[in-house]
């Protein structure tokens, strides 16, 4: 399902070369659970931009899907997407826009018919437990909330992936319990979820896969 | 899905507030002075096809020939080419016509000891010779025959009535694409405007896979939303402005140049004028750059 081989990733910065990945190797397969741990600038969120084609490798080769990444291009690239969902740190909602609105947003500029909207988002919203809150605005919802409401916009189009990155770094303990709550339940439908976090604790509290990075390098994988 | 884009570009209009409405003005204000320009040129040109086709040359004829001479002589004038057609005018029948001019103070040529008036031949000329050096020729040809005595008649004012015509549609042109250009930049700049209030869309939308066309279409609409409506303000200014300056202007178009009126636009230029007005729009949209890819 994901594959990465010998991948390295390297910013220029006008003539100053950082390396953000050395030489990584590993393989997700379908329904896992992989948790990305390591300290901030380990290179986590570049490895996850590397997965939905935000960045690309200086060398190797990042597969998803059974699509070879780094060389697609235009609708190719959006094609992925539409198959991957992605949750920051940092929710992400567009403020002008109600829950619902903010879910539906997806799905519409995606091209799901509008007769479909209501029902899918619906759905969505009950799997993160957040429906009655629907028409409120994301300056209405308390972190925790508003970081579901973003899994739920991540979810709505049911994608094979499950991107997260420190989906949990903006919420207090019991918040981030909530959040953790429903990204398992994702997973337990059958999605493959690769989440990151800079938190010790709660990269082993979720006893699952652990790829550790640190400075660039893959440490751990198990 | 169209519905949906639309709704995006009316609330993208909204968030562009006053640099949107600018836009809307300077294309109202550029399709009018088009709009104005073009039903001068085209009251002009419908003046100058008129007085085209009422061109004569008269030739004045040294004495009045014997009626049974007078077919001969109109088939040797239609002979000289670009003549459509040649009307022998006589003495009594130029006294008669005068004597309809004069009106009321006709009595006064009862008192000429003779008709004083030439015998003529009233002369049209061929579409393709009604140019002042066909014209010329004409004359020239016509001078040459043993009978006339002078000819008369000519194209140069109609001419340079048309080159007026001429001058006013590229001025007319010229005024209008500078305000086209202007308008153009912008709904350009309320077109990035947008782009950067909506940056967050942006970024959402392509990270979950919206087509490059749904991320662009909705900054095309908002373009053409503003040149529509700015098209549309412009027929309006149009149609008050001729409502308002044509009773005045009609008598003294009637007087100088012979039309019976300001004619408006046609329905067609003003579905050409609305269509121009959308298109710089869309242009203006469509050139618009804003952050990320």
């Amino acid at each position: 399902m994901i594959q990465f081989h010998r991948v390295s990733k390297i910013y220029a910065v006008g003539l100053v070369k950082i390396p953000a990945l050395s030489d990584i190797s590993f393989t997700v397969d379908k329904g896992e659970f992989v948790v990305l741990a390591g300290p901030s600038g380990a290179g986590k969120t570049t490895m996850l931009r590397l997965l939905y084609r935000d960045e690309v490798p200086t060398e190797g080769e990042v597969e998803v899907l059974g699509r070879s990444v780094p060389g697609l291009r235009g609708p190719q690239i959006a094609e992925l997407r539409r198959s991957i969902g992605v949750v920051f740190q940092d929710a992400k909602l567009l403020p002008g826009r109600t829950v619902f609105e903010n879910i539906a947003f997806v799905l519409r500029v995606t091209g799901t018919p509008r007769r479909d909207v209501t029902a899918r988002v619906f759905d969505a919203l009950r799997a993160v437990g957040l429906s009655a809150r629907a028409q409120s605005y994301p300056a209405q919802l308390s972190q925790g909330e508003a970081q579901r409401a973003a899994l739920a916009r991540a979810i709505v189009r049911k994608p094979a992936v499950l991107i997260a990155d420190e989906p949990t770094g903006n919420v207090d303990e019991a918040m981030a319990a909530e959040v953790i709550d429903v990204v398992k339940d994702v997973w337990r439908r059958g999605t493959t979820v690769v989440l990151a976090t800079h938190q010790a604790r709660l990269a082993v509290s979720l006893k699952q896969r652990m790829l550790v990075l640190e400075h660039g390098r893959l440490e751990k994988d198990g | 899905m169209l519905g949906f884009m639309l709704g995006e570009a009316v609330r993208d209009l909204r968030r562009a507030g006053r640099v949107a409405v600018s836009a809307v003005v300077l294309i109202g204000f550029s399709l009018v002075a088009l709009g104005g320009f073009w039903v001068l040129s085209t009251n002009l040109g419908h003046a100058v096809a008129r007085w085209r086709d009422r061109v004569r040359i008269i030739v004045y004829l040294k004495r009045e020939p014997a009626a049974a001479d007078v077919p001969a002589l109109l088939a040797r004038v239609q002979a000289l080419g670009d003549v459509v057609s040649a009307v022998y005018v006589g003495k009594g029948e130029a006294l008669d016509s005068l004597r309809r001019v004069l009106g009321k103070d006709a009595a006064v040529l009862d008192h000429l000891p003779s008709n004083p008036l030439p015998a003529s031949i009233e002369i049209t000329l061929a579409q393709a010779a009604a140019t002042p050096d066909g014209t010329r020729a004409l004359i020239s040809r016509l001078a040459m025959l043993p009978e006339a005595d002078e000819v008369a008649g000519g194209m140069e004012w109609v001419e340079r009535l048309a080159h007026w015509q001429r001058l006013l549609s590229m001025i007319g042109l010229g005024v209008g694409s500078l305000l086209a250009v202007a308008a153009i930049l912008t709904v350009t700049t309320a077109t990035t405007l947008v782009l950067y209030a909506r940056r967050h869309e942006t970024e959402i939308m392509r990270l979950v896979g919206a087509a490059e066309m749904v991320v662009r279409l909705p900054l095309l609409l908002q373009g053409m939303l503003q040149g529509l409506i700015g098209g549309l303000l412009a027929l309006i200014a149009l149609g008050v402005a001729h409502r308002v300056t044509a009773p005045h202007l009609d008598p003294v178009l009637n007087v100088t140049i012979g039309l019976p009126g300001l004619e408006f636009l046609s329905p067609l230029n003003l579905v050409f004028l609305v269509a121009a007005g959308t298109l710089l729009g869309a242009f203006g949209g469509w050139l618009a750059r804003g952050p990320g890819r």
